[in-house]
């Protein structure tokens, strides 16, 4: 079991991180069209964009640091 | 750091592909003292923590020494990263009381700045940012400051509107009130200081397992002990290393400003409640 943990802690590492690979994809790519349908919003939404991508990378964070802490 | 320059000589390409210590924790932590002052170790660490707040104070006070009606170039950038701050993330954010928490959000910017920059300053190599304590002080001083300023400016009213935010229906009011709770007062400041570690823990793993494999399977390729296309291999692993600095200096800069954009957005939910 020992020598298995190092392999399991990779793999929930790897799991932790599909969600927040999609959900930052989906907010970038929103931002990006948001900034191209209204040019003059632009600081407001890569503000608002950097606030959302900074809360979903929580969770692949914590998964990282699980993965050291194994 | 020992067990790093161990991990060099021992390092056996012909087994390996990249060099690495046994544990990973070998490249965070320095044992030996540099010299001892009072009884308190002094190692490089803590030498970089105070060297990262002197020079933080140094640079605001030569910055703003002179004042002159026309700022040369060194007050010019150190006064539009003061603007940068105090406009769009202090006023920006909190709104016109946000002047007053604008220079804790100052130096909260410049120490974090300078502490990821380590970590791709030559010589130095060092986030101190990647040790758990550092980002995880900031965060609590954030945390203490958002409540305090929360219960100072709506009294008890900051806690129920905290965890039962409108038009939430009286059944689930336990359910959502312990989610809003738990989520405020304790994921937000652990979160908030995870999000710095890691990003600079994962920076600094990269950036030093890199460099050293380079610079092992580059100086083996000149002594002769390893064939040509292995030599390859570290000039490849070089610049690689080298494009992965290129992107950290992207993340320290980014992640200098999330930390205080997340910090004034906190210190914002407890000033302006939604009743």
């Amino acid at each position: 079991m020992e020598e298995l943990k190092g392999a399991f802690s990779l793999i929930g590492y790897g799991l932790a991180a599909i969600g927040p690979g999609v959900g930052i994809g989906l907010i970038a790519g929103n931002a990006v069209q948001a900034m191209a349908r209204q040019p003059e919003a632009a600081g407001m939404v890569r503000t608002t964009m950097f606030l959302g991508i900074a809360f979903t990378e929580a969770l692949a964070l914590i998964g990282f640091v699980l993965f050291f802490l194994a | 750091m020992d067990e790093l320059i161990l991990a060099i000589e021992e390092c056996d390409l012909s087994e390996n592909a990249v060099c690495a210590p046994e544990n990973v924790n070998e490249l965070f932590e320095f044992r030996t003292p540099i010299i001892e002052i009072l009884g308190f170790p002094i190692t490089r660490l803590v030498f970089l923590i105070f060297l990262a707040g002197l020079l933080s104070v140094a640079i605001i006070y030569f910055g703003l020494r002179k004042k002159a009606t026309r700022p040369g170039k060194y007050q010019l950038s150190i006064e539009s990263l003061m603007t940068f701050v105090r406009d769009e993330i202090a006023i920006g954010i909190i709104g016109p009381v946000g002047i007053k928490y604008y220079p804790y959000l100052m130096s909260l910017f410049i120490f974090i700045l300078i502490g990821n920059m380590f970590e791709i300053t030559p010589f130095i190599n060092f986030p101190i940012t990647s040790r758990m304590a550092i980002p995880l002080f900031l965060a609590l001083l954030t945390w203490v400051i958002f409540i305090v300023a929360g219960f100072k400016r709506n009294g008890i009213s900051y806690l129920t509107g905290i965890i039962w935010p409108p038009g939430v229906p009286v059944a689930l009011k336990p359910l959502v009130g312990l989610i809003e709770f738990f989520s405020t007062f304790f994921v937000r400041p652990f979160s908030l200081a995870v999000r710095l570690f890691a990003n600079l823990v994962a920076g600094h793993v990269m950036l030093s397992l890199l460099l050293t494999t380079a610079f092992v399977s580059i100086s083996a390729f000149i002594a002769g002990d390893i064939s040509a296309v292995k030599g390859l291999f570290g000039i490849a692993w070089w610049a690689l290393a080298l494009a992965i600095f290129m992107f950290e200096m992207i993340v320290i800069l980014l992640q200098a400003y999330i930390f205080t954009l997340l910090s004034a957005v906190y210190i914002d939910t407890s000033i302006n409640v939604e009743h």
